[in-house]
């Protein structure tokens, strides 16, 4: 899996942060996982699908989630309800296109699939891909991770 | 929710984007608040109905004016639009079916909130940025 599709993501990650949330993220350094597992407490699966394939996957903590939908509000936010957990996959939503617009202009086209958001750390789901590449990001406002596993079609 | 920095320095459009972002923090407010489902229901649905209604009119409005100017991305930006009115109307219609529950209209709420800003602050500043350029590419 080559580095330049995790960038695109990240260089998403980057314009919708500033653009949405006056934040500026930081990359931390990139590991290899053998499979990815929705093991956050606010986690978000996109499907890719065309000259790439496979998944993206965004690990939330709660704090950072309700922190986010609170700077986008301005409103207080307790827990991860209905409203709190679709205003994140909208996030990971815009993200997610940005990468895709991103990716194009490396040549390659690709779609997404709308966002599936799972909350609770204890819904474990193992995605039972290949080998997936972890990339944590760092705000002032908590860590995220981004998990990416996708191949190339021929 | 409304921040000065979402202004494209057009008078007619960002009045209507204040008053969307005000209209959906009005919202987003009842809905996250305390008292229970039954007695915000009507707040939720007058709020839903003048949405519907003052979007369209917004929208229209905006793609006139990108008309006017002679906007380059006009085609583009109105496909934005259409999009998301298919979006608000698919909505519409499982609000209808589920009887307004509270599980779906909060998960519009947030979609709607993340939607708007995002548009505003990234697709709409396109507008004005053309135009401060004084309608050149």
């Amino acid at each position: 899996m080559k580095a330049q599709y995790i960038n695109s993501f990240y260089k998403a990650v980057l314009d919708v942060f500033r653009l949405m949330l006056d934040i500026n993220p930081e990359r931390e350094e990139l590991t290899v996982v053998d499979d990815m597992i929705a093991g956050n407490e606010a986690n978000v699966m996109i499907g890719i699908t065309g000259d790439l394939a496979g998944s993206v996957l965004f690990g939330f903590t709660k704090d950072m989630t309700l922190e986010m939908v609170k700077i986008m509000s301005g409103m207080e936010m307790k827990k991860l309800d209905s409203f709190v957990s679709s205003a994140l996959g909208e996030v990971v939503n815009i993200i997610s296109g940005n990468a895709v617009t991103n990716l194009s202009k490396e040549g390659y086209t690709c779609d997404i699939s709308p966002p599936q958001v799972i909350i609770g750390e204890n819904r474990s789901i193992s995605m039972a891909t290949e080998k997936a590449l972890t990339l944590p990001i760092k705000t002032e406002i908590g860590k995220f991770e981004i998990n990416i596993s996708v191949r190339e079609n021929q | 929710m409304w921040k000065e920095k979402y202004k494209i320095g057009v008078e007619l459009i960002d009045g209507q984007h204040r008053e969307l972002f005000r209209r959906v923090s009005d919202f987003v407010k009842t809905v996250q608040s305390e008292d229970k489902w039954d007695e915000k229901l009507s707040k939720v649905k007058e709020t839903l109905e003048f949405m519907k209604a003052y979007v369209i009119t917004h929208f229209d409005d905006e793609e006139a004016y990108q008309k006017e100017i002679g906007y380059p991305e006009y085609e583009r930006h109105r496909q934005i639009h259409q999009r998301f009115k298919d979006e608000v109307q698919k909505y519409a219609e499982k609000f209808q079916e589920e009887s307004y529950s509270e599980e779906t209209v909060q998960e519009f709420g947030g979609k709607l909130m993340a939607w708007l800003i995002n548009h505003v602050a990234g697709e709409d500043q396109k507008i004005g940025d053309f135009q401060n350029r004084g309608g050149s590419v």
